[in-house]
């Protein structure tokens, strides 16, 4: 379980910090790499910028993917994750506040896996959050690596 | 005209000459005729009568041959020059007195007949037989000439010449003045005819001299000519109108004939090219007021149309392009119609001058052109204000409710964390705030809820609320399934509308009579379709806590609650939503309640076409 990363795109540090302890409170161990902005997210899957010498083979489990972001906004991110062969078939959850129907249409239009909105309500938060670890991390199959696969 | 008349005149006359010349010349040779014949038996009587009286007087000297008194007795014809001689035979026949008394006897003729008279070649013979009581004793011969004759017929040749010269002249005298009644009036409705055909005076009359066939003639000339006067001044006043029409059109017309010359052309066709009508008439059309780079279109239509009779051009309004005298090119709207039907075809085009036209065009269109531009920068501000209004409902979405989320997330923390430092009140408080912040969350969904359902485009379709209104029934009843609630739906409750939307106001009005009934221990919700006259109304009722009129007015604003949240649960945003849904539908919304016995709330759809 320990090579399972999660990648969390998060650019607002209370929503950093709950979404931590709502996975530290769903005994997840798997690693969380935390990033805050766009950018950075990019940088990080496709080892550009501070992340160039990353070996992007090695990709995370699952992507939580936040809307609102700084610099590149989360939908830009998911076309550049979509339209780069290594991180085609990554999985990414958009995990967000907004409902708006533009969001959501533009999310599956991207081709997101799933997308979870976050409730104001922290237990509420902390029962999808676990929901969410349990079937990405542990029901859900991944696509073969990138590396075979393509 | 004159030979004419004079033979009209010649003929009259020479007709009635020749007619009364030989009715005279056949008059006067039956009577020289009757004369001649007439006279000749006269002279023969008459000699017969003297020769008669001779014989009587000669019997004597006759029956004693007594010579002397025969002699004598013949002499007494001396008296009569005419007689040329004269002879007594005996009655042997033989010559034995002679008149004149130194005649031979042989010249006398032998053997001389009893009794008769002869005409020879120019005398006159008798032989009168000399006879005493019924005894014949001889024969008396004499010989007369014919002179008497000739001088009657000299006597009627003068009488007949000069009756007949006479006759001519009375004849040409009469028939000269009696020609003139037949010959004056032709003569003078020929002038009539010369004057007319000269100068064109339909006013002219023939004078009627009598009431014969000519006065007749006369008469139907006159009216004829009449008929004619008429007929020419409508002619006149039909052109005269004609002209002015044409001279007052605001169209250029022109005729053209076969060959494409120009026959008629209008002053305003003048003002139209620049050219004068005499220089225009007679010109080639093509060449006066076609631009070059189009005669030889123009010229092989009008071929093909000589050819085929056959044309796409002709009674149409056609938009072409003409020259003006300078060369000067305008568009021109040109009808062109086929005037005579039957012959060599002629063509009249009427012309107009669309430059005006055209500009107005071109202007209708720009301005037409910066309409619409203006409504697409309007649509674009439109729609650009819409995108705010959407950023601004992203922006409420998303960055009001993540500070709301971290007052419940931490106090949430803090209640875990701190659970063995807080006291019971600090946990109160903590819970309270947690509680404050999720229902902000609930509000801040509603308003959105809201806004949006204005924004959404609306379908127009058949909704079974029936259908509905039971699947919403049902999905309440899975929340709380203890709950004892008689639930009615009538059947066949099918309306236009928007499905999802007429869900959402089912499921909060159906939604809120579940909520408001839920403190009783038994329960009834209805939806039910009231009639009144041609109108549906639809009706949610239940028999639960109900409302104060006194605030109905209240109740379909937005945030504003009749209850306490204690009491029952919700943010005063549902029955706004319900309202806004059905005016959208183009209906109405209105509620009757009583405290503690129930609520119910009407509405209609399709009321009027939604704005």
């Amino acid at each position: 379980m320990n090579d399972k990363t999660i990648l969390l795109v998060e650019d607002n540090p209370d929503d950093e910090a709950l979404t931590l302890r709502a996975f530290a409170s769903s005994n997840l161990v798997n690693e969380v790499v935390v990033v805050r902005d766009g950018q950075e997210a990019l940088d990080y899957l496709l080892g550009t910028g501070p992340f160039a010498s990353r070996d992007t083979r090695i990709q995370p489990q699952i992507v939580l993917l936040d809307l609102n972001l700084p610099k590149v906004n989360g939908i830009d991110v998911l076309k550049r994750i979509r339209a780069d062969a290594r991180t085609l078939t990554l999985p990414v959850v958009i995990l967000t506040s907004s409902t708006q129907e533009r969001d959501r249409l533009a999310a599956y239009r991207g081709f997101a896996n799933s997308y979870i909105r976050k409730p104001v309500d922290f237990d509420q938060f902390t029962a999808a959050v676990q929901q969410l670890g349990l079937y990405w991390l542990v029901l859900n199959q991944p696509p073969p690596t990138a590396t075979t696969g393509f | 005209m004159a030979s004419k008349s004079t033979t009209i005149t010649t003929k009259v006359m020479s007709a009635i000459m020749v007619t009364s010349i030989t009715v005279l010349l056949f008059t006067c040779a039956a009577f020289i005729t009757y004369e001649f014949v007439s006279f000749r038996s006269t002279m023969a009587r008459s000699l017969e009568t003297r020769a008669d009286i001779l014989a009587a007087n000669a019997t004597a000297a006759v029956a004693f041959r007594n010579e002397l008194d025969a002699r004598e007795l013949l002499a007494s014809l001396r008296k009569d020059p005419h007689i040329v001689d004269a002879c007594l035979y005996d009655k042997d026949g033989r010559v034995f007195a002679t008149y004149p008394e130194t005649a031979p006897p042989a010249s006398f003729p032998t053997r001389p007949p009893r009794q008769g008279y002869a005409f020879e070649s120019s005398h006159l013979v008798i032989f009168q037989p000399v006879v005493q009581e019924d005894r014949w004793l001889g024969t008396l011969y004499v010989r007369s000439d014919l002179l008497a004759i000739n001088e009657r017929y000299r006597l009627y040749a003068i009488l007949v010449l000069s009756i007949l010269g006479g006759s001519i002249l009375l004849a040409f005298a009469l028939s000269n003045s009696l020609q003139k009644r037949i010959s004056k009036p032709i003569l003078d409705l020929a002038a009539v005819v010369r004057q007319i055909s000269e100068r064109r005076e339909y006013s002219a009359r023939a004078e009627k001299r009598s009431d014969d066939e000519l006065g007749f003639l006369t008469d139907a000339f006159n009216d004829m000519l009449a008929q004619i006067q008429q007929r020419d001044g409508s002619l006149r006043d039909s052109e005269a109108r004609m002209k002015a029409i044409l001279d007052s059109a605001l169209d250029g017309v022109i005729t053209m004939d076969h060959d494409g010359r120009i026959s008629a052309f209008n002053p305003a066709a003048e003002r139209l090219f620049g050219h004068a009508r005499s220089t225009a008439v007679g010109a080639v059309l093509a060449d006066l007021i076609i631009p070059p780079t189009l005669r030889e279109r123009h010229s092989s239509g009008v071929a093909r149309y000589l050819a085929t009779m056959q044309s796409t051009v002709l009674d149409k309004r056609l938009e072409l392009t003409a020259m003006r005298s300078d060369g000067f090119e305008f568009p021109a709207e040109v009808t062109i119609t086929r005037i005579s039907q039957e012959g060599p075809p002629t063509f009249t085009g009427f012309i107009r001058d669309i430059t005006e036209r055209k500009r107005a065009e071109k202007e209708i269109r720009e301005l037409n052109d910066q309409l619409e531009q203006r409504v697409i920068e309007r649509t674009a501000e439109l729609e650009a204000s819409n995108r705010e209004l959407e950023a601004f409902s992203s922006a409420v979405s998303h960055d009001l409710r993540a500070p709301l989320r971290s007052i419940d997330g931490f106090s949430k923390a803090l209640l875990d964390d701190g659970r063995e430092i807080l006291d019971p009140q600090c946990q109160g408080h903590l819970t309270r705030i947690r509680a404050a912040s999720q229902r902000m969350g609930l509000l801040i969904d509603d308003l959105l809820n809201l806004s949006r359902l204005s924004r959404t485009e609306m379908r127009r379709e058949t909704v079974d609320l029936t259908s509905l209104a039971r699947q919403i029934t049902a999905e309440l009843k899975q929340t709380q399934l203890d709950r004892d609630v008689i639930v009615t739906i009538e059947d066949g409750l099918i309306v236009e509308g928007d499905t999802h939307l007429l869900r959402v106001a089912l499921e909060n009005l159906l939604g809120n009579a579940w909520k408001y009934t839920s403190k009783h221990p038994t329960a009834r919700i209805e939806l039910v379709r009231a009639n009144t006259g041609a109108e549906h109304v639809y009706l949610v009722r239940d028999d639960g806590a109900g409302f104060d009129m006194a605030h109905a007015a209240l109740l379909f604003r937005p945030f504003q609650r009749l209850h306490r949240q204690t009491e029952f649960e919700g943010t005063g945003v549902g029955l706004a939503t319900v309202q806004r849904i059905i005016h959208r539908h183009g209906g109405r919304l209105w509620a009757e309640g009583t405290v503690d016995a129930g609520a119910a709330f009407y509405f209609t759809l399709w009321d009027r076409e939604p704005a």
